[in-house]
Formats: structure tokens, C-alpha cells, sequence
């Protein structure tokens, strides 16, 4: 219709349709329904999708008043053009590009939006013609090069946007060397620099030439042609950049931009390139880099308090940071030394603004007002110590290169706060015993007390040790040498006293100042945490902070990861100190050991209602005993063995705790079951441990009358602690000890199959049951050997059938329902995924680890993995209805194991029953179509695999074989008729690839159908040549990975030519 | 508490409520809120002020009216746990593989088929009674030991409705009685199976 009414030349009717399009999607929602706006969206939609719209859209630009058609007519152009490129003439092009600048030029006054439109258009089109270098970049270039030496600070700004345009553009593609920026143009910069100067108090102008700085700051690659010239580049740029920011006081606004410029510097341009500039170039910019980190800490401290919505400086002041990290972190350039003063500084600035007055400025506004606000925190509001975590990892790297400076500080500001801390609570105390229950007492002292050791814990966390996941945390290189560097000047035992008498004042300590620094730090959160067991044991807990609870233990895990029971072999050099405080066989080792154990065990009676901090303490117990090492110490603590008894009694005050920290308190005593002890020892502690479990267990479910009590409230519990607690055992495995936690769940396993009968009716519960299977095949399934791995198939089998049987007929078409209704759904999935895993992580060997426990059984069972998982999803997939893959999690999970059957195994895929099969390419099918991109993504790698069968087969009847030509069809439209992800190009292609060495003929035919369905002579002619081109490299096509990798090469040519051309109503 | 408990005894003599620390309760388990046993539908926690303790909000559905109740407290507090209980009927049939299993007898309502998956044969228990007259508006009930109970309330609403309208059709239909702190009432029908 659009597209007849352009070729008519109805030009000004086309524009009046426009503009009434536009009105009613500019209209407000009351006045006009839903269904003339889905008719104005579809007018655009068309007007876009019409073909050479190009003398319309000029028309339009010329003529329209309407900013929304213009801003539609030039996304038109831009949308065209690409689709259009193979089609059009080189001048023509040109002339259209020459259009739109000029256009633009001489419209300064067009809303930012319809502007930034058109040069995008503009951009793109200079991109494209780069890709076959019909455009000479250097002539754009050359042409912006002079709008910006022009004088005028409208033109020069226009000239700025034009810039980002091209620059974002380029940068997001791989294809930047084409660029071809010339080294004259280098020395625009500078002009920018001034641009910007000139055009600060206009806000939006501001921002535009910020970001093309921030984009010309990124530039790299074959752009320079030598490192001189790159050095050049950034010696001019950095002058630029000082000479603004030293200049002028820095907007809001403009935080951000300069953040980025910075960090873009830093992040982008190699260090030798940063050292070679001139070194006083280069001290001025690190200084000008710090003296913009304090002061947009502080602003952004202001902002906090303001509780302002927009946080500018916060997003300012944690790009600077992370500059910060990334400079420091590569310290061969430079000297040692080099960046200690600026280190501190920003560390000092940093700890100022999280500190209460007087010290800090943590909550006072600009004019030095305090606010206080008692806000309430939902559980769903992250920690600080996460929120916080990329500004802390910062600051602590800081504080390790300024470390003479930082650990010496930050024990200072900690042994006063613990001072303070114990005065007030005594004077509560006091208060209390005076008066009791004399109202409220005032918190603000100690609340801001509470909130400077939590600041304080938090920073030396960071600084004392890293994050890691998995792999062994090592002490901060900086740390052991300024602990090595000192050793000589401290005095052992005074250190060690320090150390061992946390309930005693540092100071009071004769020769208190002649001790380890680092230890020292430890120490004073020792004495943290020491106060906080008085006042428990003084009854004041009401008075305490589950935060600084939260923050103590928190600590102590990240600190006895790395430093507790150091190993020598790890390090160059080991300090003294450490080493005997710390180290393995010493007697501090084994004090800190029962020290943490004693905070562990109170804080599990005391804080079982605070969740978070009853879950950071197990959380420091599981590293006391992860480590085999460790857990020998541990064990030798008569309090661990209370602890293990007294979890196993369920009694008070542990089993008050929640579920997820009884299952990890349970996987804590059975790591800690594997540590070194005499065979009868051994045996007592697994009497103790786990056959408690296994006995309340069967006597709970033997009793008679099991049925009619299951539901009572006492006997679910009783259930539901031993299901987890299995889930908690499950979760211990290791190695070493998977052979004996097998054997054990094994048993329970059995019985948790009858347990789902006997509460099928109770969702969670069989939640819960699945979920322990879930675990064991998770956490055991790749060390399990032939047999073994068998009795797990078999079980969970079983468990399947079970299920299957409960669940048949069940309706589930509710539309209210939620995700968590579905949850066992999405458990049985993870459960064969889990069962699937053994395919690509295997360390078993054949029952290596259980040599010694049983004889290994003969292997010739029947049962194999592929028999569940195909068994399984037998099960899932008539229950999984198109609702439930509304449902992002189900949907993942599912494609995500449908995707895994077929690449691991595609034979048993044409041996399904017809229902299933039929369901699961339907499966397949819906996910190309109309699911995310990661979905459509997964399903066309499954499709790889299928093809590949069928060549395997040679059986052009099978079912499979059918459906492969349909997938054919799919993946043809899909590349060539259809707009799609291009990140989706590889995998499409190399399914499409297979598919087509698979069924030729019928490719042919699709080939065939779609030109002969073309009547533009042109476009035939264009599309043919396309076509034989593609298929040129690979004929005949075979499964040949050369063949494969060639025809994947022509095909992203193919796409560039002829990707979008088709889709033209 | 918990190490006390006696399974033998089953239900005899249990108490109507237990307490519990209100951090150990748990979504879809069973509360008291405002004197009503309720069935937790949200649990949620939060804090006043970042060093604040925790106080839990609970929502909860009272199993009898459907009635919806909030409570705020601190996590530190007990509250009273119901004692629930559907009624049931005593076992009948033998299963020999579950027996070896278990180590013990279990029993069901229903005679074993021979042969046939073993877990096939496992029910969970008989949840329902017999529904064989409305008088008055009180139902009367068959009772496994034969006896009838005539002391329950036909339930108001919906529910009441639809009962009364199948039994006057003359479809024989099952109710499930719950019972909880001193109170019962009719929660739900099926149709007894053929």
C-alpha cells in the first residue's frame, strides 16, 4: 500500500498520512485507543520496511514539520540504504550522503533527536561503504576536520556529534583499522578540547563533545601506524585534557564524560605508551587523576546523603577507581614507589568519607549539617560489601601499595573505635542495671559506631586479601613484604601477645608498638569481635549489630583463607611473623583455630535469627574445615565434637536456625569428618555424625502409624531436616571421601523414593526429595565409576517413575500460577542435566575410588544414562506446555537439556516413540521461532548433530530425516529472508551447512523458488550471482571440515550482500 | 522439644500448639496469627537502620475462613505452630518389598493387587470421609470404625454449596475435614472413586 503510493509519486499524500500517524502516537493515551495506535505503528512500520524510499524521504526532510516524520524518514533512509546497498549506485549514494550533511548544516535549530538520527544514517553509511571501500573515509574526515576548525561553536559541536556517530559506530564493529584516520586529523583534538570549553553552559552540547572526546581517548590499532605516533597522540591529547580540567570547575554533568575520558586512557593505551610520554606530562596527569578521584568521592558521599535519585558521581567516582586498579596493577613500568603518595591520598580521602565526625565526613551535607535517617532495609537490599565490592577491591589494591601508610592507619582508627565500642556498651550496662526498663535508650553513638568498624572492616578485608573462587588464595605480595621488611624491628612474643589477648587493650601491652603491623590489624578486629562476645555474655545483645556480626565473620573467613596455616611452598619468601603465629604446627595456629570455633558455635545460639549472619558464620566454619590442614586442627577442639553432637540431637538452639544454614552446617561436619584422626576416632565421630541421621530417619518412617502422622507438623520436620541435612551431605563430596558419603546417601535414596509417594500431596516436600537427587548426581556423578554410576541411574529411574505415575493427568493450566509452582518441574530437568554432565566431565576410573570398599560388581546392567535422560524427558516434555516456557528459567532449562541429548546422543533421537519425537522437533522448532536468541541459538547447535546422524544413517525414509529438510527451510528463511541476531550467523550457518550437504536437491529447489519469485530482472541477476558464489568454494558439498569452514567464510559474505534485501514488502 | 518427641503415640495427646523461633518458620508451613491457624503464604524479613535486627513479616491464610492475616515481629520471638490434622484411616494391606525396605511393616488402606510395581500399591492416606446425609446444616459422616459423626458444620460459601448441591444429585463424593486448636471443618470434596 505505502510502497504503491511511493512508486506513484504521492508524495505530499504519503506526508500527509505521516504526520497524522504521527499525531496520534504523540497523542496522550486518553484520547485515542489502542487500536489507532497499533494502526499508526504500522503506517511507520511500512513506510520503512518500502522500497528506495529515498526521493520520498528527501521530500519528506524538505518539507515536513513534523520532527517525529523527520525522524522517522531519516531511520527510513538509514534502514534502506543498507538494505538496498547492492542495488544502488555509488554516486547516488554519495549524493544522498552529501544531502543529509548539508541538511543538517543548515538546520541548526532541528531537535536533538531528528539530528543525532540523521547523522547516524549518515555514519552507517560511511561504515558500509568502508566494508567495500566504495566511500574514501578520509575525504569524511578531512570534510569534519574542517567543520571544526570553523570558528563557530554550533558548526564545531555538529561537527562533534557527526564524530561520535562515526567513531561509535567503527568502534562497535571489528572492522576499525578501515577507519583510516589521518594523523593530521589527530591535532582536531586539541580543538575539541576547546570546542568543549566554548560550549560547557549548554549542557547537551557538553555531553555530545564529552563522549567524542571519550571516543577519540579509545582509539587504538592499526589506526597508528608506529608507537611514536601513538605517543604523539596521547602526549597531545593528555595536554588537551589537563589543560581543560585544570581550567574549569567541573559541572555535574560533565563527571561522568571526564571520568570516561580518563579511564579510556588508561584502559586503552599500552603502559609503555603511557611511560613514554613526557614524565611530567605524565606526573601532572596521574595528579590531575587523583585530585578528580577525591573530590568525586566526596560528591558522591554528598549525593548519598542527599539521597539523590541520579547518582552521577557515584558512577563518576567508581570508573576512576577501577582506572585506578587497572594503572597500579601492571607495576613493571614503574617505579616502586611511584604511585604511594597518590595512593594515599586516595585512600585517605576514600576512608574520610565513610567515617562519622570528627574524624570524617560520613553524613554531614555540603554546609556540615549531620542527617540521620533510620530507613527500613528489605532483605532483598544487597550488602555493601557486594554493592561496594568493585570501589573496595580499589581502594584496598591502594592500600597495599601505600601499605606503611594504610595498615598502621587503619589499626589506629579500629583499636579507638574498639574503645569507644566497650565504653558505651558498659555505660548502657550500667544505665540498665540503674533504671531497668527505662525506655528507650538513644543508639545514634553507638550506631555510628557501628557504622565506622563496619566501613573499616570491610576496607581491611580488601586490602588484606582477594576475592577468589577456587583457586588458592595467596597473601597480597605487598603484605608479606612490608610484614618481611619490618621483621627485624618487631618482637615475636610481643606480637604473639597481642594476638592472643584479644580482651585486652593493645596499648596496655608493655612494647605494644614494637609487633607486626599486619598482625596487629588481625588483632584489632579480634578485639572487634571480642567486645561483641562480652556484651553477649553480658546480655546485651539487643544493644549489638547483626551488621557488625555480619561484617566480623565475614572477615575472619577471607582472612584464615589466605593467611591461616600459610603454606610455605607457595611463597618466594614467608615472613617471620606469620609464619609463627600463623603457620602449621604452631601454637597460635591452634589458638586461632579454637578462638574462631568458640565465635562460630556462639554466634549459631545467639544470632539463629538473623539469617544472614547465622549464614556468614557457618560459611567461616566450612573454611575452618575444608581444608584438610585446618580441619585437623579443628577437630581437636572438644567444642567441635559438642557442636557435631549437638547438631545431631536437633535440639535448641541449633535446629532454630534456617534451612540453608542447617545444610551447609551439616556439610561442615562431614568435612570435617575426613580430617586425620585414629580409625576409632574415626568411628566415634561417624556414630555421632551421621548414624543419628540415619536412625531418627528409620524410626520416624518405620512406625506404624507413618501414614496417618506424615502430615503432622513435628513429622514433616523431622523429614524435612533430614532431607536437607542429605542435601548438606551431598554437598561435602570431594574427591577423597566420595566413595563413603556415595554409599551412605545411597541408602537414603532408596528410601526417599517411598517418602515421594507419601507425600505427594505436599509439593514441598517433593521438592525437597528431588532436590537431594538433584545433589548427589550434581556434586558425585563424575567421580562415580561403571557400577556405581548405574545404581544412580537406577534410582533415580525410579524416583522418575514415581513421579511420572503422581504426575499423570495432573492438570497444570493454571494461569495465575507462579514460577515457584513449577519448581519440581524445573528440578527433574536440572536433575538430568546433572545425570547428562558425566558425558563431558568424567574423572572417574572405574571405581577407582571405591577400590577397597566393595568389590566391583559386574557392569552388564542394562540401565544407562542416555535410557533415564530419554526416560526423563519422556516425562517433562508432554508436561512442559507452551505457558510454562513463558517462565525464563524453565524455558532455559529445558532447551538447554534438549540441546544436550541431541549432541550427545543423536542416535537415540530417531529411536524415540512418535509422540516424543514428534514433540521434541516441535520443540526445536518453536525455540528457532519464537524464543530468545540464546534459545534459537541452542536449538540450532542441536540441529548440527541431528543433520549429521542422518548422513551417518543413510536412511532417507526415518522420521529424522523428514524433519531435517524441514529445518532446512527454516535456517534457508531464517539467513536469508529474515532479519536475525548476527551473533546467531555461526551457528546458523554451520546447521544450515550441514542441512544442505544433507538434502541438495531440495536446496536447490528453495534457491530456485526464491529467484524465479523475484520479478526485478536486477535484483535476480544480483541474487543469482549471490548464490553461486556462496556454494562456489564447496561443490559438491560434503561434511568436510575444509569445505565447511570455506562455505562459512562465503556465507557472511553472502550476508553483507544480501542480508535484509529480501525482507522488502 | 524436639528431642522428646514420641512417635509412638502418633496423635494422642499432642498439643494443640508448639512453639517456634520465628527465623525457623517457613513459607506454605503453619502459624498462629492473631488467635487463627494460618497457612504461611509470604515470609519476608527486614531491618530498621542498616545495624537494625531483623523483624520478619509474615502473611498467612487462616486454613479454615480463607481469611487473610499480617504480623510483624521480631525474628528472636516464638510464635505458635498448629497442630494440623486431616483425618485418616487406619491401614489394611502389606507391602513385602516396602517391608524389607523399611525394615518395618508399613501398611495401607487398600488390599495389595498381586504383582504388579510396588510403588504403585503405596497411597498416601485416605484423606477424606464419606459423605452420606445433610441434616440441618451439619453433614453426616462415615467414619472408618463405622460409626457417623453428625457434628460438623456444612460449610458456608461455595464450598457449602457445592456440597449440597452433588449430594442432592446423588453423587457419592468424599469431604476432607481438617482439624486444628479445638476447631474442624469440611476444606475440600472429591468424588469417591469407583
Amino acid at each position: 500500500m505505502m510502497a504503491a503510493a511511493v512508486a506513484a509519486g504521492g508524495a505530499p499524500e504519503v506526508i500527509a498520512q505521516l504526520e497524522n500517524a504521527a499525531k496520534v502516537l504523540m497523542a496522550p493515551p486518553s484520547m485515542v485507543n489502542n487500536e489507532q495506535r497499533q494502526h499508526a505503528e504500522h503506517i511507520f512500520l511500512s513506510f520503512r520496511k518500502s522500497k528506495s524510499p529515498f526521493a520520498v524521504c528527501k521530500h519528506i526532510l524538505e518539507t515536513s514539520k513534523v520532527d517525529y516524520v523527520l525522524f522517522q524518514a531519516a531511520t527510513a533512509i538509514m534502514e534502506a540504504v543498507v538494505r538496498e546497498w547492492i542495488l544502488l549506485e555509488k554516486s547516488s549514494i554519495e549524493s544522498l550522503r552529501t544531502f543529509l550533511l548539508t541538511y543538517v548544516l543548515q538546520r541548526p535549530n532541528l531537535q536533538k533527536y531528528v539530528r543525532e538520527q540523521i547523522l547516524l544514517a549518515v555514519a552507517v553509511i560511511v561504515k558500509r561503504g568502508s566494508l567495500d571501500k566504495s566511500i574514501d573515509c578520509k575525504s569524511i574526515f578531512h570534510e569534519v576536520s574542517q567543520l571544526i576548525s570553523s570558528g563557530n561553536p554550533t558548526v564545531q559541536t555538529l561537527a562533534c556529534s557527526i564524530l561520535t556517530a562515526l567513531l561509535s559506530e567503527f568502534s562497535s564493529s571489528s572492522k576499525t583499522s578501515n577507519i583510516g584516520l589521518s594523523m593530521e586529523f589527530h591535532g582536531n583534538c586539541k580543538r575539541i578540547f576547546q570546542v568543549h570549553r566554548k560550549i560547557r553552559e549548554d549542557t547537551d552540547m557538553a555531553q555530545d563533545s564529552l563522549q567524542c572526546l571519550a571516543q577519540l581517548a579509545s582509539l587504538h590499532g592499526p589506526v597508528f601506524p608506529d608507537e611514536g605516533s601513538q605517543v604523539d597522540y596521547l602526549a597531545h591529547f593528555i595536554e588537551g585534557l589537563l589543560n581543560t580540567v585544570n581550567g574549569i570547575e567541573i559541572e555535574d554533568s560533565e563527571a561522568m564524560g571526564i571520568s570516561s575520558v580518563f579511564s579510556n586512557l588508561i584502559t586503552v593505551f599500552p603502559r609503555n605508551v603511557l611511560t613514554a610520554i613526557p614524565n611530567e606530562l605524565f606526573s601532572s596527569f596521574v595528579n590531575c587523576l587523583t585530585h578528580l578521584t577525591c573530590s568525586f568521592g566526596r560528591s558522591a558521599a554528598l549525593e548519598e546523603v542527599l539521597d539523590k535519585d541520579d547518582m552521577v558521581y557515584m558512577e563518576a567516582y567508581d570508573k576512576l577507581l577501577e582506572s585506578w586498579l587497572t594503572l597500579v596493577q601492571d607495576d613493571k613500568h614503574f617505579h616502586k614507589g611511584f604511585f604511594t603518595q597518590h595512593a594515599v591520598q586516595v585512600f585517605n580521602s576514600y576512608i574520610q568519607c565513610h567515617l562519622a565526625a570528627p574524624d570524617g565526613t560520613r553524613n554531614l551535607t555540603a554546609n556540615g549539617v549531620a542527617s540521620r535517617e533510620e530507613e527500613e532495609i528489605s532483605e532483598l537490599q544487597e550488602d555493601d560489601r557486594d554493592q561496594f565490592s568493585d570501589q573496595l577491591a580499589s581502594v584496598g589494591m591502594l592500600g597495599r601499595i601505600a601499605a606503611e601508610h594504610c595498615i598502621p592507619l587503619l589499626t589506629s582508627l579500629l583499636e579507638d573505635r574498639v574503645t569507644r565500642l566497650h565504653g558505651q556498651l558498659q555505660r548502657h550496662q550500667q544505665q540498665l542495671l540503674a533504671s531497668p526498663g527505662s525506655g528507650s535508650i538513644d543508639n545514634k553513638v553507638l550506631d555510628d559506631l557501628y557504622e565506622d568498624i563496619h566501613w573499616l572492616i570491610l576496607v581491611t578485608g580488601y586490602l588484606l586479601a582477594n576475592d577468589t573462587q577456587g583457586e588458592t588464595p595467596l597473601i597480597p605480595p605487598e603484605v608479606m613484604e612490608y610484614s618481611i621488611k619490618h621483621s627485624t624491628e618487631v618482637d615475636i612474643n610481643t606480637t604473639l601477645q597481642i594476638l592472643g589477648s584479644p580482651g585486652e587493650k593493645a596499648s596496655s601491652i608493655p612494647g605494644y608498638n614494637r609487633t607486626d603491623s599486619v598482625i596487629r590489624l588481625l588483632s584489632a578486629i579480634l578485639r572487634v569481635s571480642e567486645v561483641e562476645s562480652r556484651a553477649i555474655r553480658a546480655d546485651l545483645t539487643h544493644l549489638l549489630s547483626p551488621q557488625m556480626g555480619k561484617d566480623i565473620v565475614w572477615f575472619l573467613k577471607r582472612w584464615a583463607k589466605t593467611y591461616l596455616l600459610v603454606d610455605e611452598k607457595l611463597y618466594d619468601q614467608i615472613s617471620l611473623p606469620f609464619n609463627t603465629a600463623f603457620g602449621a604446627d604452631t601454637e597460635g595456629s591452634q589458638w586461632i583455630v579454637g578462638y574462631l570455633l568458640e565465635k562460630v558455635i556462639s554466634n549459631l545460639a545467639v544470632w539463629s535469627s538473623e539469617q544472614d549472619l547465622a549464614n556468614d558464620t557457618v560459611q567461616l566454619l566450612v573454611t575452618l574445615v575444608e581444608r584438610r590442614e585446618r580441619a585437623n586442627l579443628v577437630i581437636q577442639c572438644e567444642n567441635w565434637w559438642n557442636l557435631a553432637k549437638q547438631f545431631a540431637r536437633r535440639s535448641p538452639p541449633l535446629h532454630f536456625l534456617s534451612s540453608s544454614v542447617q545444610r551447609t552446617l551439616m556439610k561442615a561436619l562431614v568435612l570435617g569428618g575426613f580430617a586425620h584422626m585414629d580409625t576409632d576416632t574415626k568411628q566415634q565421630y561417624w556414630t555421632e555424625v551421621l548414624q543419628p541421621l540415619q536412625q531418627r530417619f528409620l524410626n520416624v518412617i518405620n512406625q506404624e502409624n507413618f501414614q496417618q502422622i506424615c502430615q503432622e507438623e513435628e513429622v514433616k520436620q523431622e523429614i524435612t531436616a533430614t532431607l536437607e541435612a542429605l542435601c548438606g551431605i551431598a554437598e561435602a563430596t570431594q574427591i577423597d571421601n566420595v566413595a563413603i558419603l556415595f554409599n551412605f546417601l545411597m541408602d537414603f535414596l532408596t528410601n526417599c523414593i517411598g517418602l515421594m509417594e507419601v507425600y505427594k500431596n505436599t509439593p514441598e516436600t517433593v521438592n525437597l526429595i528431588i532436590e537431594v537427587f538433584v545433589e548427589v548426581a550434581h556434586k558425585q556423578i563424575c567421580y562415580l565409576g561403571e557400577s556405581k554410576a548405574m545404581n544412580l541411574y537406577e534410582a533415580c529411574l525410579t524416583l522418575l517413575q514415581v513421579y511420572s505415575k503422581n504426575n499423570l493427568g495432573r492438570q497444570r493450566i493454571d494461569v495465575t500460577a507462579e514460577e515457584d509452582q513449577y519448581q519440581d518441574l524445573l528440578l527433574i530437568m536440572e536433575l538430568l542435566t546433572n545425570l547428562l554432565s558425566k558425558e563431558f566431565i568424567d574423572f572417574s576410573d572405574t571405581d577407582e575410588v571405591f577400590r577397597g570398599h566393595e568389590p566391583g560388581q559386574a557392569a552388564n546392567r542394562s540401565v544407562s544414562a542416555a535410557d533415564v535422560v530419554l526416560y526423563g524427558v519422556n516425562l517433562v516434555l508432554p508436561l512442559m506446555s507452551q505457558d510454562l516456557l513463558k517462565f525464563p528459567s524453565l524455558c532455559n532449562q529445558y532447551y538447554k537439556l534438549i540441546t544436550f541429548i541431541c549432541e550427545i546422543f543423536p542416535e537415540k533421537i530417531p529411536q524415540l516413540p512418535e509422540d516424543l519425537f514428534k514433540s521434541l522437533m516441535y520443540s526445536l522448532e518453536l525455540g528457532m521461532s519464537s524464543m530468545s536468541s540464546e534459545v534459537c541459538q541452542l536449538c540450532l547447535e542441536a540441529l548440527t548433530p541431528l543433520a549429521e546422524q542422518c548422513a551417518k544413517a543413510q536412511e532417507t525414509d526415518s522420521s529424522l530425516f523428514l524433519a531435517t529438510r524441514h529445518f532446512l527451510k527454516m535456517v534457508f528463511d531464517m539467513l536469508v529472508l529474515q532479519k536475525h541476531n548476527t551473533e546467531m550467523t555461526t551457528a546458523a550457518g554451520e546447521a544450515f551447512y550441514t542441512l544442505v550437504c544433507l538434502h541438495q536437491a531440495e536446496y536447490s529447489e528453495l534457491v530456485e523458488t526464491l529467484l524465479s519469485s523475484q520479478q526485478d530482472p536486477v535484483i535476480y541477476q544480483r541474487l543469482a550471482d549471490a548464490f553461486n558464489k556462496l556454494t562456489a568454494s564447496s561443490t559438491p558439498p560434503s561434511l568436510d571440515r575444509k569445505q565447511k569452514m570455506a562455505f562459512l567464510k562465503s556465507l557472511e559474505e553472502f550476508m553483507a550482500n544480501v542480508g535484509g534485501l529480501l525482507c522488502v514488502k | 522439644m524436639a528431642d522428646d518427641l514420641d512417635f509412638e503415640t502418633g496423635d494422642a495427646g499432642a498439643s494443640a500448639t508448639f512453639p517456634m523461633q520465628c527465623s525457623a518458620l517457613r513459607k506454605n508451613g503453619f502459624v498462629v496469627l492473631k488467635g487463627r491457624p494460618c497457612k504461611i503464604v509470604e515470609m519476608s524479613t527486614s531491618k530498621t537502620g542498616k545495624h537494625g535486627h531483623a523483624k520478619v513479616h509474615l502473611v498467612g491464610i487462616d486454613i479454615f475462613t480463607g481469611k487473610k492475616y499480617e504480623d510483624i515481629c521480631p525474628s528472636t520471638h516464638n510464635m505458635d505452630v498448629p497442630n494440623i490434622k486431616r483425618n485418616g484411616l487406619p491401614g489394611k494391606g502389606r507391602c513385602p518389598r516396602l517391608t524389607k525396605i523399611w525394615g518395618a511393616p508399613v501398611s495401607f488402606a487398600e488390599p495389595l493387587p498381586r504383582g504388579g510395581v510396588c510403588w504403585a500399591w503405596l497411597r498416601g492416606p485416605p484423606l477424606a470421609l464419606q459423605l452420606i446425609g445433610i441434616q440441618d446444616g451439619y453433614l453426616s459422616l462415615l467414619q472408618d470404625s463405622g460409626d457417623v459423626r453428625e457434628d460438623l458444620r456444612l460449610p458456608e460459601g461455595d464450598l457449602g454449596k457445592e456440597i449440597e448441591q452433588k449430594y442432592d444429585c446423588g453423587e457419592e463424593i468424599l469431604i476432607t475435614v481438617l482439624s486444628a486448636m479445638t476447631e474442624e471443618a469440611a476444606v475440600a470434596i472429591k468424588a469417591m472413586a469407583k
